[in-house]
């Protein structure tokens, strides 16, 4: 018989997989309108955002009647821990998700060249967050490592976004604003990426109890 | 139970210690009893006569003869006057005494001659026996005999009784203990597998034979339990379909390969996990809630560039959902397969369509009469072009669909490539030379087992293409042979090459590069796909080089 400290752990694992999975969406979503631009998807975005929030303070509860009422101890104790403060860096994914969405309603598609390098950014950030979460749902300290190091190349596209950027307000200066508004999209896909690597330190936090 | 019996056993011991000890000292009593009356009797008798020859002399001649001594003090002689005054007392001094006419021995004395009591002292265990008898001067002679009472002869064995229980008290324990030993052993020892194999008391058989049965019962049911799980093992193992059951919680409860392999993913089997550690896109999530609320569904999903068609069936009973099942299966090649078919379909009425609009146009312009009879044998040429394009694409379509159903029945037979390749050769000089192509065959023969028929038909198609997509002065190069044991033809050109981004979809039908283009040169668009075709056909391997502006080179390799 599963004892109830375990039915719960359970459930915490559980629910932390379907907020990941939430991410997930809510990323793919947001990099997905930038290229289409569906008004649809852009609202869908922000009810994954809304189902976000919902999930974080549904799992803050079970970590607290965890810590409550099961005195957990040692590994138990690290995966609750690194659950608290894994939900709010996926929270903040979620919020940047759809930050990206309303932002792209005032980039003018007519602007954004196919040169750019943005869309591929995109797609490193979303693969860095399913990796995370990978790394979590399979226990896996080799995906989480990757994860941390796949930040250096996402960081590296937006450097590479930030001065083609550059050139294109030197073209145009009349699309200055537009063009701020992509560098902002890019700085969100850099911060879901560092949020992503915060995740993966986490998931090796509650492995080994180490964090760095 | 060895304590109970234990316990038993000492209290039957002790019970029948107590019984025997209060029986015998009843008895003992009785009997003392009654030798101290006779001898009381008796010793009255002398006394009486005493009297009677003596007088009163005698009386304190039993005084004087040590009646008062402590060994003799257990009798007592007492002389009491009809009045009831003691004359003699032979322990206490007479004067002293009480009247001592109310004495029921004293009383029966004087009413029948004789009479006695029993009578108790103050304490428990002692009490004394009393004789009166009636003198002849009308006086009355007492005896009293001192003596023990039945608990005082009880008392006296207690001590004894004590160190007997104490003996039997062990006895008992060293006997239970030895026969519980004995009677447990055997029992502790059966074979519970083989019940009926053990050799014990007769009193235990209805237990062996029953537990026999059930060992029965129980091993087929067991067995049958195990044949159903290898029968749903060996089941869903070798489906291709994935199967995974999960429980009402959404945990996984049981998955075949196939699912792992399809999902791409390594469940530990030690703990139980939730079905979203299988998978967590938005598609399969939603199939599996959908399931757990009693909702069945199907749908097509794409994993990882995959098309899976994903069925999630909830597993009801009398208490609501229990569960569900999920099964997955690989649709990639059928949706493919399908886009193919409805392209074909597509195209191929697209294809039919031009040629028939102008045949259509141009009988329609020569029905209305609005042509000049000059022009008519223009428009007639015209609507023959058309009509022999659409005979060559009716015909492409025919031989694909054979190749497609394995229907053709021409049978098979060594056949040379080289002289296929110099019979193409030949039968193409004249277009190649309106193109100013030079074409040429080279290698040597290699025979394979095929349809003639079909490897003309390839190479022919290769051929044409080589001179068709070619530029004025290039040229086209078939060569036949035999390498690392397999037989292979080749058609290499200088033509306009293919895009590395096209590679792959010329084999498609109807598949064109430029679009425009293929209008100017004619073909229908089947000619690789015929070759594709037929390669199938005769299981060999169509590779294809290609690069823009300088040529193509095309091998099938058998």
């Amino acid at each position: 018989m599963r004892n109830r400290l375990d039915e719960q752990l359970e459930l915490l694992n559980t629910e932390l997989i379907r907020m990941g999975a939430l991410c997930e969406d809510g990323i793919s979503q947001a990099a997905k309108v930038l290229v289409t631009r569906d008004e649809a998807l852009r609202r869908a975005v922000d009810e994954t955002e809304q189902e976000i929030d919902r999930k974080e303070r549904e799992i803050e509860a079970i970590c607290l009647r965890l810590l409550l009422q099961q005195q957990p101890v040692a590994k138990d104790l690290r995966l609750i821990s690194a659950a608290m403060k894994m939900i709010a860096d996926m929270e903040r994914i979620g919020d940047q998700a759809s930050d990206i969405a309303e932002m792209v309603e005032h980039i003018r598609a007519e602007v954004l060249p196919g040169s750019l390098h943005i869309a591929e950014m995109a797609r490193a950030a979303v693969n860095m967050v399913t990796n995370s979460v990978d790394s979590f749902v399979r226990r896996d300290m080799d995906i989480a490592r990757a994860v941390e190091k796949a930040d250096d190349e996402v960081d590296a596209l937006f450097n590479k976004v930030k001065s083609e950027i550059i050139a294109l307000i030197a073209e145009k200066p009349e699309e200055g604003e537009t063009c701020l508004d992509l560098l902002m999209v890019a700085k969100y896909f850099e911060r879901i990426g560092d949020h992503a690597v915060n995740i993966a330190e986490w998931v090796v936090f509650s492995l080994t109890g180490e964090h760095d | 139970m060895k304590k109970k019996i234990i316990f038993s056993m000492s209290c039957i011991a002790l019970l029948s210690i107590l019984l025997s000890m209060v029986l015998s000292g009843v008895v003992s009593y009785y009997d003392s009893l009654e030798i101290v009356k006779k001898a009381t009797i008796a010793e009255s008798h002398y006394i009486q006569n005493g009297i009677a020859l003596g007088g009163d002399d005698y009386l304190s001649d039993i005084r004087s003869a040590g009646y008062d001594t402590a060994a003799a003090q257990s009798v007592r002689v007492t002389v009491i006057d009809t009045d009831g005054t003691v004359r003699f007392d032979s322990v206490a001094d007479a004067a002293n005494m009480e009247n001592h006419n109310d004495r029921p021995e004293v009383i029966a004395a004087r009413e029948n001659g004789a009479g006695e009591s029993v009578r108790e002292s103050d304490t428990l265990n002692v009490q004394s026996y009393n004789y009166a008898v009636m003198l002849s001067d009308g006086r009355v002679l007492r005896l009293s005999v001192g003596m023990k009472t039945v608990f005082g002869s009880i008392e006296r064995m207690v001590p004894w009784m004590l160190l007997c229980s104490v003996i039997i008290l062990v006895l008992a324990i060293l006997l239970s203990t030895y026969r519980t030993k004995q009677i447990v052993a055997p029992v502790n020892a059966i074979d519970l597998d083989h019940p009926m194999e053990n050799d014990v008391y007769g009193e235990l058989s209805p237990l062996l034979l029953r537990l026999q049965r059930q060992n029965e019962t129980i091993k087929e049911k067991m067995e049958e339990l195990h044949r159903k799980q290898t029968e749903f093992t060996a089941i869903t193992e070798n489906m291709r379909e994935g199967f995974i059951v999960v429980d009402a919680k959404g945990d996984v409860l049981s998955y075949n390969t196939s699912a792992v392999r399809l999902l791409d993913v390594h469940p530990e089997d030690d703990r139980p996990q939730s079905v979203l550690a299988f998978n967590r896109s938005p598609d399969f999530r939603d199939a599996v809630d959908s399931a757990l609320t009693g909702t069945a569904s199907e749908r097509i999903t794409k994993l990882a560039g995959r098309s899976y068609s994903l069925i999630a069936n909830p597993v009801t009973n009398d208490n609501g959902v229990q569960g569900a099942v999920i099964v997955l299966l690989d649709v990639t090649e059928k949706e493919e397969n399908e886009r193919l078919r409805r392209e074909f379909t597509a195209n191929v009425s697209h294809e039919l369509k031009t040629p028939l609009t102008s045949i259509s146009g141009y009988a329609e312009i020569m029905k209305d009469g609005l042509v000049k009879s000059a022009d008519v044998p223009r428009f007639a040429n015209n609507i023959y072009t058309e009509a022999q394009r659409l005979i060559t694409l009716v015909e492409d379509i025919l031989k694909l669909s054979k190749l497609d159903e394995n229907a053709v029945e021409l049978g098979r037979a060594d056949t040379d490539l080289y002289a296929i390749a110099q019979e193409v050769a030949c039968r193409l000089k004249i277009p190649a030379q309106q193109n100013s192509i030079v074409i040429s065959v080279q290698g040597s023969s290699a025979f394979v087992t095929g349809v003639p028929y079909i490897l003309d038909e390839m190479l022919y198609n290769l051929a044409d293409n080589a001179v068709k997509y070619n530029r004025p002065g290039g040229r086209v190069v078939i060569s036949t042979g035999t390498e690392g044991g397999h037989a292979y033809m080749q058609v290499s050109d200088t033509g306009i090459g293919i895009p590395a981004a096209d590679r792959e979809r010329v084999f498609e039908r109807f598949y064109r590069v430029d679009k425009s283009r293929s209008k100017q040169i004619g073909g229908t668009g089947l000619g690789l796909s015929i070759v594709k075709h037929g390669a199938m056909f005769h299981h060999a391997r169509v590779s294809l080089e290609s690069e823009p502006n300088k040529g193509t080179t095309v091998r099938v390799t058998f």
